[in-house]
C-alpha cells in the first residue's frame, strides 16, 4: 500500500468515524445492553437488580399475554401489509394514466402517510366515537363502539393503519408503472391480448421487485409499529389491540419492570430480523434469478 | 390502460380520481372541520355545522402546551436533520468512495440498521440519559433520533454519490484540488438535491417522532407534539375540539412538506426503495 | 468626612441587611394535577392567595392528562429519570406508597403534626403512612357508593337494594313497569383500567374476599373470587348492566345516569352535585346508598380513593414547596375546594359544617359512606399489582375467559411479578 492509499484509508476513518461513534454509543451498545437487561431482575422503585437469568424468558414461554401479543402483532402485519398492497397497487394503477393535476393528486395521496402517528391516532379516535363520529353518523346514526368492542378494535386499529401506509406502496408502485414503456402494451395488444392479460403478463412480473421490496418495508414497519395503537387503544379492550412493542412498553415503564420489559423487546428485535433476513436473502435470489 | 382517449374522457377521469383522493384525505379534512365546530355540535353529531368558531384554536394557542411543543419540536427537527446529515454525508462519501476497512460488513451493518425496533433499544437510552443527566433535555431527543435517522441517510447518500461519475472528482483533482475542495466544490452542489430528499425525509421522521419524545421528557416546556398531543390534558371528558385544533397545527410541517417540496421527498422515498 | 463615612457605612450596612433574594428573582413553584373541572376551579384563587401570603413566589400550575394510569406512567417515567421539574405533586391515594417506597417523595413527618393529621379520615392517613413516616398530605376523599333513582324506587315501593340479589329483582321490575327498551339497570365502570379494578375489589368484598392477603398472595380464596367475577360477567350478560360498560369509565357511566337512562349507577361522590344541578333531568331524583353485597359477605363496601398532595424529594424550595402543600390541604382550602366544585374535603369535621351542608346536603351522608368504606391494599406494590390483573380481569368482563381461568392466570402472573421481589409487600421505607 502505497502513501497515497494509506492517506486515503485514513481519510475514510476520519469520515466514518462520527457516525460509528453515534450509532455504536446509541444503536449498538444499547442493543446489547438490552440483551443483558433481559437476563435481570431489575425494577428501580424496589431496588430489585439481581441476576434472574433465562427467567423472564421461560415465563413468556407459557404466558398467555404473550402468546396474544404476538398473534396480535402477527395477525396485525400480515392484513395490514395485504391490505395496503392490495390498495396501493390498485391506486397505483388508477394514478398511471393521471395527466392534469398530479401534483394535486399526489399531495392528496400523501398527506395520510406524512401525518404523525399520534395525529391520526387522534383523527381516528374521534372517527370512531360510538355517539358523534363520522364513521357511525355515516352509517344511519348507530352507536357501534369500534374502540371498545373486542372484537372491533383490531379491525378499526388495521383501518387506520392501512390509511396512513397505503400511500407509501401506492407511490412506490407508480414510479415504476411510470418507468414501463407503453410500447410494451401496444405491442401486447396488436398481439391481441386483453387487459387482463397485459397486467399479468407485462405489469405484474414487471412490478414483482418493486412489490418484494415494499413488503419486505411495510412488514418491518408492522412489526415495530408502535405509535399508532399506543395512543389509539392503548393495547385495549382486554388486550385485543395489544401487540408484542405495546406489552413490552408498558411493562417497561408502565411498571418499571426493566428486566421483564428488555425480555419482551429483544424477542420483537430477533422477530424484526429474522424477517428481515429472510426477505434480503429472498430478494437477492431473485435478483441472481432474475 | 394507457390508452389514449379524447381529451374531454381523459380530464373527466383525471377529475374523478382527484376526488376519489380528495376523498381518500377525508379523516384529515374532517379533523380539520372538526377543529372549528362549536362544542355542541361537535358532540351532537352534526355533520354540517351551521357555525363556525375559533375558540378551539384560541385555546390550543393561549391554555395549553402545544405552542411550546412546536417549538421543541422545530428544533429537535431541525438539529437532527443537522447531524444526521452532518455525520452521515461524511459517512456516505466515505463508504461510496474511499477504501474504508471493513467496507462491506459496514454496509450491511447499516442496512440492518435501517430495520432495528425503537423498542428495542429504549430501555437502556432511558437508563444512558438518566446516568447523563440528559432527561428532559434536547439533547437527548436529537440523539435518539439521529442514532435512527443515520441508518437510512447513510443508504440514501452513499447511493446519490454513487451516482455521480467518478471521472468529475479525478478531473478536480487533477486540477490540483484538495480532498476537501472537491467534496465541497464537485460532490456537494451535484449531491445537493439528494442531500435535500434526505433532509426532509429525516425532518419528518424526527417530527413524527413519538416512542423516544414520550419517554425522555418530563416537563411540559421540554414536550415535543406529539407527546403533547397523546398527553393532552382532558377534564374528565375528552376535549375533541380542542384536540383536533392542536392534530391540525401539528400537521403543518408535514403538509407544508407534501406541498412545497413534493418533488424532492418523492425522490428520497424512491432512491431509498429502488436501491437496495 | 466623618459624615461621608458614616453614609458610607449606613449604605453598607442597608446592602448587607438585604439578605433575601433580589426582587428581579420570583421563585416558581410548579404544580403537577389533573384538571380540575370547569368554570368553578377554585385552584387559581388558592394559589394567588398562597402568593399573596409569600411575596416573591409564584405558583405555577401545569395539568396531567385525566386518565389516572397516563398520569401514573407520566410520574414513573419521570421521577425515576431524576427531573427536578415539579414540586408539589397531586398523586392518587394509591401511589403513595409506591412512590415513598421508590424514594421520590419528600419525608413530611417533620412538617406534620400528628394531633392534626387525626382530623382526617383513618384510612386517607394510612394511605399517606410508610413504615412510620409521613410522605403526603390527604387532599381529596372519595368513596365508591350507590347511585340510586329514589323516583323509580318509590314508584314501585323499593327500598334500597342490600344484596345484589335484590339489585338485579329490582331492575327486572321496574323495567317490567316502566317498559323504556332503553331504560338500562345497573351502571358501573368495566373499561380496562384502574377504575375497573376499583368496581372488582368492590365485588370481591361484597362476597367476604380480597383480591390479595397480607402476603401477597392472589385470591386467597379463590372459589369466592370465582363467584364474585361471575356475577359481574352475568350482570352484563343477563342485561341487567349493558354491554358498553365494559367500555365504561366515571364520566361515561355518569352521563348516562344523569340523562334518566338507568336505575343504578355505582359511581364516586362528585357526580351528586352534578345530578343536583339545575338543567339536570335527574334533579331531585338521585339517592344514595351504600353498595350491595353477595352471597358471603356481611355488607358491602365500597372502595375509598381521593388525592394526597406529595412533595418531590428533589424540589429545589423545599419549604416552600411544603408550605403550598399544607396551604392547599388545610381547613379553609378544602372547604373553598368542596363548596366550589365539590371536590370532597379529608377533614372529617367539614362533612358537618352548617355553610357546605346548606348547598349540599347530601355530605353528612357521604361522610358515613365513606367511613365503611375501605381502601385497596395499602402496599407500594399495588399499582403493579393492579395492571397485572386488569387484562384478567378484563377478560372475565368481555367473556374471554371463565372466572376460573382468569382466577389462576392472575395468580401465576402475581407469583411472577413478585419472584423478584424480596419481601413481598413489606412495607420498608426506602434506602435511596
Amino acid at each position: 500500500m502505497n502513501a497515497r492509499q494509506r492517506g486515503d484509508r485514513r481519510t475514510a476513518l476520519l469520515y466514518v468515524s462520527p457516525a460509528l461513534l453515534a450509532l455504536g454509543c446509541l444503536t449498538v451498545y444499547p442493543g446489547l445492553w438490552v440483551l443483558w437487561l433481559s437476563l435481570q431482575h431489575r425494577i428501580p422503585i424496589f431496588d430489585v437488580d439481581r441476576f434472574a437469568g433465562l427467567s423472564h424468558y421461560l415465563f413468556l414461554a407459557q404466558d398467555p399475554r404473550f402468546w396474544n401479543a404476538g398473534r396480535v402483532t402477527l395477525v396485525f402485519a400480515a392484513v395490514s401489509v395485504g391490505l395496503e398492497l392490495g390498495l396501493g397497487l390498485l391506486t397505483a394503477l388508477a394514478l398511471r394514466g393521471q395527466r392534469a393535476g398530479r401534483r394535486l393528486a399526489l399531495a392528496l395521496l400523501l398527506l395520510a402517510w406524512a401525518l404523525p402517528a399520534v395525529v391520526t391516532a387522534r383523527i381516528f379516535e374521534w372517527l370512531y366515537h360510538p355517539s358523534a363520529g363520522l364513521v357511525n353518523l355515516l352509517l344511519g346514526g348507530r352507536t357501534i363502539n369500534w374502540l371498545g368492542d373486542p372484537a372491533l378494535a383490531l379491525p378499526a386499529l388495521i383501518l387506520a393503519d392501512v390509511w396512513r401506509t397505503m400511500p407509501f406502496v401506492a407511490l412506490l408502485c407508480y414510479a415504476r408503472l411510470l418507468g414501463i414503456p407503453p410500447e410494451l402494451y401496444e405491442a401486447a395488444q396488436v398481439d391481441g391480448a386483453g387487459r387482463t392479460a397485459m397486467f399479468t403478463r407485462i405489469t405484474l412480473p414487471l412490478l414483482r421487485r418493486i412489490l418484494l421490496i415494499v413488503l419486505l418495508f411495510r412488514t418491518l414497519d408492522a412489526l415495530r409499529a408502535f405509535d399508532l395503537m399506543f395512543v389509539l387503544t392503548g393495547g385495549g379492550p382486554a388486550g385485543s389491540t395489544e401487540t408484542l412493542t405495546v406489552y413490552a412498553y408498558r411493562s417497561l415503564f408502565q411498571t418499571l419492570q426493566l428486566g421483564f420489559g428488555s425480555a419482551i423487546s429483544v424477542v420483537v428485535f430477533a422477530l424484526v430480523m429474522l424477517v428481515a433476513w429472510s426477505y434480503l436473502r429472498l430478494l437477492r435470489r431473485q435478483r441472481l434469478g432474475a | 390502460m394507457s390508452r389514449q382517449r379524447a381529451g374531454g374522457g381523459r380530464h373527466l377521469a383525471d377529475a374523478a380520481i382527484l376526488l376519489a383522493l380528495a376523498a381518500y384525505a377525508i379523516p384529515f379534512f374532517w379533523q380539520l372541520l372538526s377543529s372549528f365546530k362549536v362544542d355542541a355540535d361537535l358532540l351532537h353529531g352534526q355533520l354540517v355545522p351551521a357555525r363556525l368558531t375559533l375558540a378551539h384554536y384560541r385555546v390550543v394557542v393561549e391554555q395549553s402546551p402545544v405552542p411550546r411543543a412546536l417549538v421543541n419540536s422545530l428544533v429537535v427537527a431541525l438539529l437532527t436533520t443537522g447531524l444526521a446529515l452532518g455525520f452521515g454525508g461524511l459517512a456516505a462519501y466515505a463508504l461510496a468512495r474511499l477504501p474504508v476497512p471493513g467496507r462491506s460488513a459496514l454496509l450491511l451493518g447499516v442496512i440492518a440498521g435501517t430495520a432495528f425496533p425503537q423498542i428495542a433499544t429504549v430501555s437502556p437510552l432511558y437508563l444512558l440519559m438518566r446516568a447523563l443527566g440528559l432527561r428532559d433535555t434536547w439533547l437527548a431527543l436529537v440523539l435518539a433520533d439521529t442514532s435512527f435517522a443515520l441508518p437510512l441517510v447513510i443508504w440514501l447518500l452513499a447511493g446519490f454519490i454513487a451516482e455521480i461519475p467518478e471521472e468529475l472528482e479525478q478531473a478536480a483533482a487533477l486540477d490540483g484540488a484538495g480532498r476537501l475542495q472537491v467534496l465541497r466544490w464537485v460532490v456537494l452542489p451535484l449531491m445537493a438535491p439528494g442531500a435535500a430528499s434526505a433532509a426532509l425525509l429525516t425532518f419528518l421522521f424526527s417530527w413524527n417522532e413519538f416512542l423516544f419524545a414520550y419517554t425522555f421528557t418530563a416537563s411540559e416546556p421540554a414536550r415535543t407534539v406529539p407527546v403533547a398531543l397523546a398527553l393532552f390534558p382532558g377534564v374528565f371528558e375528552v376535549p375533541w375540539g380542542d384536540i383536533a385544533a392542536a392534530s391540525i397545527l401539528a400537521s403543518l410541517p408535514p403538509v407544508v412538506i407534501i406541498v412545497v417540496f413534493q418533488r424532492l421527498l418523492v425522490r428520497g422515498l424512491l432512491a431509498g426503495a429502488i436501491r437496495e | 468626612m466623618i459624615r461621608a463615612l458614616f453614609l458610607s457605612g449606613f449604605l453598607l450596612a442597608l446592602v448587607a441587611c438585604d439578605s433575601a433574594p433580589p426582587a428581579g428573582s420570583p421563585v416558581t413553584l410548579v404544580f403537577k394535577h389533573a384538571k380540575i373541572l370547569g368554570p368553578a376551579d377554585p385552584l387559581p384563587r388558592l394559589f394567588r392567595e398562597f402568593e399573596a401570603q409569600h411575596p416573591g413566589v409564584r405558583v405555577k400550575s401545569e395539568s396531567l392528562p385525566w386518565s389516572a394510569d397516563e398520569q401514573h406512567q407520566f410520574y414513573v417515567i419521570n421521577l425515576e429519570g431524576g427531573s427536578p421539574a415539579f414540586d408539589v405533586m397531586m398523586l392518587d391515594v394509591i401511589w403513595v406508597p409506591e412512590f415513598a417506597r421508590a424514594g421520590w417523595l419528600k419525608d413530611l413527618t417533620p412538617f406534620v403534626d400528628r394531633t392534626e393529621f387525626a382530623e382526617h379520615f383513618p384510612s386517607a392517613v394510612e394511605a399517606a403512612s410508610l413504615d412510620g413516616r409521613i410522605w403526603a398530605i390527604p387532599w381529596i376523599m372519595n368513596a365508591g357508593l350507590l347511585y340510586y333513582r329514589s323516583d323509580l324506587l318509590t314508584r314501585y315501593g323499593l327500598r334500597p337494594p342490600e344484596s345484589y340479589a335484590e339489585l338485579v329483582a329490582q331492575v327486572r321490575r321496574i323495567r317490567a313497569g316502566e317498559s323504556d327498551p332503553r331504560l338500562d339497570g345497573f351502571l358501573w365502570q368495566g373499561k380496562q383500567y384502574e377504575g375497573m379494578v376499583v368496581n372488582m375489589l368492590e365485588a370481591l368484598w361484597a362476597n367476604g374476599t380480597e383480591l390479595v392477603d397480607a402476603s401477597g398472595r392472589a385470591f386467597p380464596d379463590p372459589a369466592r373470587a370465582e363467584e364474585a367475577l361471575a356475577l359481574r360477567r352475568m350482570l352484563i350478560v343477563s342485561g341487567v348492566s349493558p354491554r358498553w360498560v365494559t367500555a365504561g369509565d366515571e364520566e361515561l357511566t355518569r352521563r348516562a345516569f344523569g340523562d334518566g337512562r338507568a336505575i343504578f349507577l355505582r359511581s364516586w361522590p362528585y357526580a351528586m352535585d352534578l345530578f343536583q344541578l339545575p338543567e339536570s333531568a335527574v334533579r331531585g331524583k338521585v339517592g344514595i346508598a351504600p353498595l350491595p353485597r353477595h352471597v358471603h359477605g356481611a355488607r358491602g363496601a365500597g372502595a375509598t380513593g381521593g388525592a394526597h398532595l406529595g412533595v418531590h424529594v428533589r424540589t429545589r424550595h423545599p419549604e416552600l414547596a411544603v408550605a403550598l402543600a399544607r396551604f392547599l390541604t388545610s381547613e379553609t382550602a378544602q372547604r373553598a375546594m368542596a363548596s366550589g366544585v365539590a371536590l370532597n374535603p379529608t377533614r372529617m369535621r367539614l362533612y358537618h359544617d352548617p355553610e357546605l351542608t346548606r348547598t349540599h346536603p347530601a355530605l353528612p351522608a357521604i361522610r358515613a359512606l365513606t367511613l365503611g368504606a375501605r381502601p385497596r391494599p395499602i402496599t407500594p406494590l399495588y399499582p403493579m399489582l393492579s395492571v397485572a390483573m386488569q387484562p384478567e380481569l378484563s377478560a372475565v368482563l368481555v367473556g374471554l375467559k371463565t372466572p376460573a381461568q382468569a382466577v389462576s392466570s392472575a395468580q401465576r402472573r402475581l407469583a411472577h411479578l413478585l419472584e423478584a421481589i424480596p419481601g413481598g409487600t413489606d412495607e420498608r421505607a426506602p434506602t435511596r
